[in-house]
């Protein structure tokens, strides 16, 4: 069978490969190139203006400043919190229960709890948005939180979170949180249903407590899932733009208070018709997201635990 | 621009390279900044009356409308009646919201449609269309004769001051179709049952807000997600003190155009309903629908909306609800007081490239003739950029008392001439609004915004009557 046997593997490759160049590389090779042009996206005539648009990036404090700022503070936040939730809970609902017999497992009514913690994930962005738009409205429009707040005596921003600065990157950010985490708890859960049992029984014998048994045993052989949903998580933060697009006021407002760089470049692409600037924001990203995959891969490789 | 290779002399080398360098192009053609430049017809009047950019009867036209409030029923019907002079002509009707998604690549391609309703919230920038020469001039369709009289020109049936919105640099690039004014609205039986007058004056607003609030309602409301609302109201207060000569300069980017003491007057009254508590809580939190919601509701006496609101409440308002509107009241002092932001809105255009242009300003023809204006007047109860159409609705009569004058007529233009303004202004008067800025802070925001955008050149800059 030596014979012939790379025509066929080529034949097998060359359709995906084919379509993934076409569709994914070279859209990517084009947004280099745009970037160092001035089209503006409405018209088949452009000019090369060199690295231009590079340079006006880092001068624009009103969209871009604001806009790497705020997808900084996400691509910080964001990861540590749902991961640390997320490891939370699933050790909670796996392993932290009291044990009976003996027996390892979670809490009461963990397999209710990890459902109910999935549903937001099954939810479309869009729904999202709107649902907690409302629940972070104005108190004399409804705003849940709000409303909840003052009727506790409690002090509440008059025009709603969404619509003050102080606020609403938080907000943003506590939504993604709420619908990222019911995943990563499904995802951390099952990494632990592989960590074998003894190693727990022995912990518990030799008297760890939860806290012990979950820093010395579960995070250390977990850490290959967390560093994946790591990643993950991180390029959420990049990307993150439709929760900013349906909740804010103004689309990253109010003033420019929420705008994240996925904002920008939409909004610069498709209301500015300055497609060339959003490109060489594009690619900008497009090497963020490169150097925090590749960074977090090498500075988080540990020994692999054979069991 | 490619070149044809001009030495003949074809080494092993060069064949490999050119080879590549044309694989290169031909991948590249299948994307978004390639495409041929078309040639483009120009079209000229001719003698024919019933025909006068010499349409050809068999070639297909295709319009693009947007499917917004104003739906695309109309369309249907203004199709109906080119079909009727020209029955061999196929017609390719799509109505969309997604203007720019669907639109801007075919523009982009060298191809686009042959009319287009570039409106909505995903409108395509008109500058940047304008800059980069893709819109058709309508000065054909101006002089040509008009659809009902040959002896009237297509210009001569227009309203005052509807072309304006569609003008950069003294050129027509786009057929503003809907007559709207910007006002201030309030629901007239309401006024009646607490014995309020309607204020004319900045004043008598002030003094009758505390009546309004004695009665649980607060005097105002906008929607404050998004402040856009507010453009014109502020403007209009500024430009009512000083003239529009003040709204010219600011469009303009004069220097200082914003230091004006009537822009500044403007702006600490805009900033003293604030600081007055007139405006409802959490306004500056909700959208265009929740503010006129609010209005309905009687939670707030006063909102600032286009002349489209009756409209856009039918079915919805409340029963008794009398929609009136009012010029926003002006300062004392004022020099222009009966200036007015109304003109035309929903702009329809022609590519420059389009493959049937003769047949597009057709249908811009037939689009303001009476019986196509009337169609648009029926379906939508809105009015047109076109002369004596009969609405019956009170608040479009009331509407029309009010841009009576054709020298009070103005729009101002800037947040549709430099995007960058419009992207400041907007979160400038929001943040006014809310007391985040002061007007002090205010004027400076808007002042810096202006220098920058006059000194960049790469900003194509436009001028009122070049």
């Amino acid at each position: 069978m030596r014979h012939g046997k790379y025509p066929f593997i080529l034949s097998f490759l060359a359709l995906p490969v084919g379509l993934y160049a076409w569709l994914v590389l070279l859209p990517f090779a084009q947004a280099f190139q745009i970037s160092f042009t001035d089209w503006s996206g409405s018209s088949n005539q452009f000019e090369y203006i060199g690295f231009d648009n590079y340079v006006n990036l880092f001068k624009d404090d009103r969209l871009v400043l604001p806009a790497l700022r705020n997808t900084g503070i996400i691509l910080v936040v964001l990861p540590v919190v749902t991961i640390a939730l997320g490891l939370f809970f699933a050790f909670m609902l796996n392993i932290g229960g009291r044990s009976r017999q003996g027996r390892i497992e979670g809490v009461r009514g963990s397999r209710f709890h990890k459902i109910v913690f999935f549903f937001p994930q099954v939810l479309s962005l869009a729904i999202i948005g709107i649902l907690w738009k409302q629940v972070y409205a104005p108190e004399n429009f409804g705003g849940l939180i709000t409303g909840g707040l003052e009727a506790f005596g409690l002090p509440s921003p008059v025009n709603g979170f969404l619509a003050d600065k102080r606020f609403v990157l938080a907000s943003v950010i506590a939504v993604l949180v709420w619908s990222a985490v019911g995943f990563y708890l499904v995802f951390f859960s099952s990494a632990m249903a592989s960590i074998p049992r003894d190693l727990y029984e022995a912990g518990i014998v030799d008297g760890a407590g939860r806290f012990q048994t979950f820093f010395r045993i579960t995070l250390p052989l977990l850490w290959e899932s967390v560093q994946t949903a790591w990643i993950y998580l991180s390029i959420i933060a990049l990307d993150v733009f439709v929760l900013v697009y349906m909740m804010t006021p103004g689309k990253g407002g109010p003033d420019g208070a929420s705008e994240v760089v996925g904002g920008v470049i939409w909004k610069y692409a498709f209301t500015h018709g300055e497609q060339a600037f959003a490109s060489a924001l594009g690619v900008v990203l497009f090497f963020a997201a490169l150097s925090l995959a590749v960074v977090s891969l090498r500075f988080g490789r540990r020994e692999r635990i054979e069991f | 621009m490619r070149k044809p290779p001009t030495t003949p002399n074809v080494s092993r080398r060069r064949l490999l390279g050119t080879t590549a360098a044309g694989l290169a192009a031909t991948s590249l053609g299948a994307c978004a900044t390639s495409g041929g430049d078309d040639d483009t017809e120009d079209v000229s009047v001719g003698d024919d009356a019933e025909n006068p950019f010499g349409v050809d009867g068999s070639a297909p036209l295709e319009v693009v409308i947007f499917d917004g409030g104003f739906g695309n029923e109309y369309a249907v019907q203004h199709e109906e009646i080119y079909n009727r002079a020209f029955p061999d002509a196929e017609i390719k009707h799509t109505a969309t919201q997604a203007i720019a998604e669907t639109q801007q690549p075919r523009f982009s391609q060298g191809e686009p449609c042959d009319v287009l309703d570039n409106s909505g919230a995903q409108q395509i920038p008109m500058d940047a269309l304008v800059t980069d020469g893709e819109l058709a001039e309508l000065t054909p369709l101006l002089e040509a004769p008009s659809y009902d009289d040959p002896n009237v020109t297509v210009l001569d049936t227009l309203r005052d001051g509807v072309l304006t919105a569609g003008t950069f640099n003294g050129k027509v690039y786009a057929l503003n179709y809907v007559f709207s004014a910007w006002t201030i609205w309030y629901d007239a039986a309401l006024f009646r049952e607490k014995g309020w007058t309607p204020p004319e004056t900045w004043d008598q607003m002030l003094a009758l807000c505390p009546d309004i609030q004695a009665e649980g309602i607060a005097p105002w409301t906008y929607a404050g997600q998004h402040p856009v609302y507010l453009y014109d109201m502020f403007l209009m207060l500024a430009g009512r003190h000083g003239g529009v000569q003040v709204l010219k300069d600011i469009d303009e980017l004069k220097p200082d155009a914003w230091h004006n003491a009537s822009v500044v007057a403007a702006a600490e009254a805009m900033y003293g309903l604030w600081e007055a508590g007139y405006i409802l809580d959490g306004t500056p939190g909700i959208d265009h629908i929740q503010s006129q919601t609010a209005f309905n509701n009687h939670e707030a006496a006063f909102i600032p909306v286009g002349s489209w609101l009756p409209n856009e409440q039918k079915g919805i308002a409340p029963d008794g609800f009398e929609y009136a509107p009012m010029g926003v009241p002006y300062l004392e002092g004022s020099a222009q007081p009966g200036l007015i932001s109304a003109g035309g809105d929903e702009p329809f255009v022609v590519p420059e490239k389009a493959a049937n242009k003769p047949g597009a300003y057709e249908y811009l023809r037939i689009m303001l003739s009476q019986e196509g204006a009337q169609i648009f007047g029926d379906t939508v109860q809105a009015a047109t950029v076109v002369k004596g159409v009969e609405l019956d609705n009170p608040a479009a009569k009331m509407t029309d008392e009010l841009v009576s004058n054709p020298e009070d007529l103005f729009q101002p233009r800037f947040r549709f001439w430099y995007t960058k303004m419009n992207d400041e202004v907007r979160p400038a008067l929001g943040a006014l609004m809310s007391g985040e800025n002061t007007p002090e802070e205010f004027i400076e925001r808007m002042q810096t915004v202006a220098d920058e955008t006059a000194a960049d050149d790469s900003i194509e800059k436009f001028h009122h009557d070049a």
